[in-house]
């Protein structure tokens, strides 16, 4: 347990160390949502103010997933250069290993997307001391889920040049099928299937829930799907860390 | 009572799809020694090194390290090894002393424990004056001494170094062995792995390895009297040919990628009587006592290194131009 902590301080302290990449991280839902949104909401059928309320969770989601994902590149950095061989040979158990990983992803994820959470009155996004927290526990959830998905495919990766490569490839797509940017309902059957199979989806639906009390799934659907999506991809993790070198 | 050795390693065999990095190795290092596993590059060194630190797992055979099996015990051996890698495993942002600090946590050290040992550590490797700075703003030697004191913070009673002194200068290099030694004549055992000769020269014991297979285990002293007598070494116009000459006269010639190599129980008195004989072109001759990488080319033809001279330690170089 104790050295579990060791490796979420250890990634906490070079995020503090890195807040450019900090702030970086902010610019692009800032142009999703004010940008973006703008142009879109001003041609949706939802009208501009409603369409930017309908998005911003999607935004949220769109900083969580990618803030995630992407620093689990830290783990492909690392197991070549960097401390993780250290972590490898000490005395933790490979599924703690794991779980610091993802709990530091997931709390390095949620500092900018709390940042955003500041631009609440600017979009006109009013919930009571409820909402917030339900909205804090829904973030905190896809956090993990998005953080497990990074650390369980940077785990298996060697290239730090690939990674990012293979990540936008999926993570792009994870996205627009997630119905952040539109309702999904009213899109075609195809995409509302896909949808299902896609935790980002479940992870928006859960913040917009919060904040607007739209749903797309049962509330009760989303808690498990997602519960199931962390536990398996944090086992996947947990055994690429038992391989040692040989994963 | 049997006591049992550090390390003790049977069969050991590690396939990476068709490479076969490891072909059966058999070692046992006693506990308390300084062991130098020697090799060329490629020869399986950081393959034995990486399954005897739990890192990866043998294709088949055992190992066992302080009584522990590396495979179905390693949970129990991580709390008692140190390692030491070929590449560099520092956070290099953090500084010396936080690196040290954080390395106590991962073994569940905590508090003003964690940083009394973290202060010995720095103490005893000469490490204080640096210890506020950035790992990445150190000297070559200051960080293979920082990775080393990383090692040495959980207190093993095996220390495991691989390459650890590559890419350092002599003075680096002789500092870092100072304490390796201290290390060792204070009752921890080390095992390295080196593919410089005069590195595996500072061990009590050496197992020499080449293509995956021990080709030679003992203490130096041993190893070098399985030469006998003295080396020479010859470089010719036609290196081939010498050594064809030589054999043909009864003379046990090795054919080495930088000459050829006779072992004699009187060298001195040998060489004048070959360079006059010899039918090819000298272009240099020399004569030494025999060091270890005499004894690697002799048991597997080829030298540890492709631009390393001959292995001698008290070389009689004897400068001949016909
Ligand atoms: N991950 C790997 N995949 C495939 N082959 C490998 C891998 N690691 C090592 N090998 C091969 O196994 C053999 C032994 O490699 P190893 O790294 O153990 O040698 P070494 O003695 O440590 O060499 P060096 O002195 O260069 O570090 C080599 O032929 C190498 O190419
Ligand atoms: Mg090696």
């Amino acid at each position: 347990m104790k050295g579990s902590l060791a490796v979420v301080a250890l990634d906490l302290k070079r995020l503090w160390q890195d807040r450019v990449r900090l702030i970086s991280s902010l610019v692009q839902p800032l142009l999703y949502l004010f940008v973006l949104g703008s142009g879109l909401g001003a041609n949706s059928t939802l009208g501009g103010p409603d369409y930017l309320r309908f998005i911003y969770p999607g935004v949220i989601g769109l900083t969580l997933l990618f803030t995630s994902v992407f620093s689990a590149i830290l783990i492909v950095f690392d197991r070549q250069f960097g401390f993780l061989k250290a972590v490898l040979v000490a005395p933790l158990s490979r599924v703690g290993i794991a779980a610091a990983k993802v709990a530091s992803g997931a709390l390095q994820a949620l500092v900018p997307a709390l940042l955003l959470l500041l631009f609440a009155p600017l979009i006109g996004v009013h919930a009571g001391a409820l909402g917030w927290l339900e909205l804090i526990a829904a973030m905190t959830g896809a956090a993990v889920t998005f953080s497990a998905l990074g650390v369980a495919v940077a785990a298996r990766f060697n290239s730090t040049v690939v990674f990012p490569v293979i990540a936008n490839a999926v993570l792009l797509p994870m996205f627009f099928v997630s119905g952040a940017m539109f309702p999904l309902t009213g899109t075609p059957r195809w995409l509302q299937r896909l949808a299902y199979f896609d935790p980002v989806a479940y992870a928006v639906d859960l913040m917009r829930g919060a904040l607007l009390g739209q749903r797309y799934f049962p509330v009760w659907l989303s808690v498990i799907v997602l519960t199931a999506f962390v536990l398996g991809l944090g086992w996947a993790a947990a055994r690429v860390f038992a391989a040692g070198e040989d994963a | 009572m049997v006591v049992e050795a550090a390390v003790a390693v049977e069969g050991l065999v590690r396939r990476y799809g068709e490479v076969e990095a490891l072909a059966g190795i058999d070692l046992r290092v006693p506990g308390g020694a300084l062991f130098a596993l020697l090799g060329p590059n490629g020869a399986g060194k950081t393959t034995l090194f990486s399954i005897l630190t739990t890192l990866r797992r043998p294709t088949s055979g055992r190992a066992r390290v302080l009584g522990l099996d590396v495979v179905r015990e390693r949970s129990a051996l991580r709390r008692r090894i140190g390692v030491v890698f070929q590449e560099p495993a520092l956070e290099q942002k953090l500084t010396v002393r936080d690196n040290l600090l954080l390395m106590a946590w991962l073994y569940g050290v905590g508090g003003r424990i964690a940083r009394r040992r973290v202060e010995q550590v720095l103490d005893r490797l000469d490490l204080t004056a640096v210890a506020g700075r950035p790992a990445a703003k150190l000297s070559g030697g200051q960080k293979r001494r920082v990775e080393l004191a990383r090692a040495l913070i959980p207190q093993p009673e095996v220390l495991f170094l691989d390459e650890a002194t590559l890419g350092l200068d002599v003075d680096a290099r002789r500092s870092f062995w100072v304490h390796i030694r201290q290390l060792a004549a204070s009752g921890t055992t080390v095992f390295f792995t080196t593919h410089y000769m005069e590195e595996a020269e500072v061990a009590q014991r050496i197992a020499m390895i080449d293509r995956g297979r021990v080709v030679a285990d003992g203490s130096p002293t041993a190893l070098k009297a399985r030469i006998g007598g003295g080396v020479i070494w010859l470089n010719t116009a036609d290196d081939a040919g010498a050594c064809d000459w030589l054999l043909a006269r009864g003379l046990p010639a090795e054919r080495a990628q930088h000459g050829v190599l006779l072992v004699d129980p009187a060298p001195a008195e040998r060489l004048p009587g070959l360079l006059t004989e010899l039918p090819f072109k000298v272009l240099r001759a020399e004569v030494h006592e025999p060091g270890l990488e005499d004894v690697f080319v002799k048991l597997t033809g080829r030298g540890l290194d492709n631009d390393a001279a001959t292995g001698s330690e008290s070389g009689v170089q004897v400068g001949w131009r016909p």
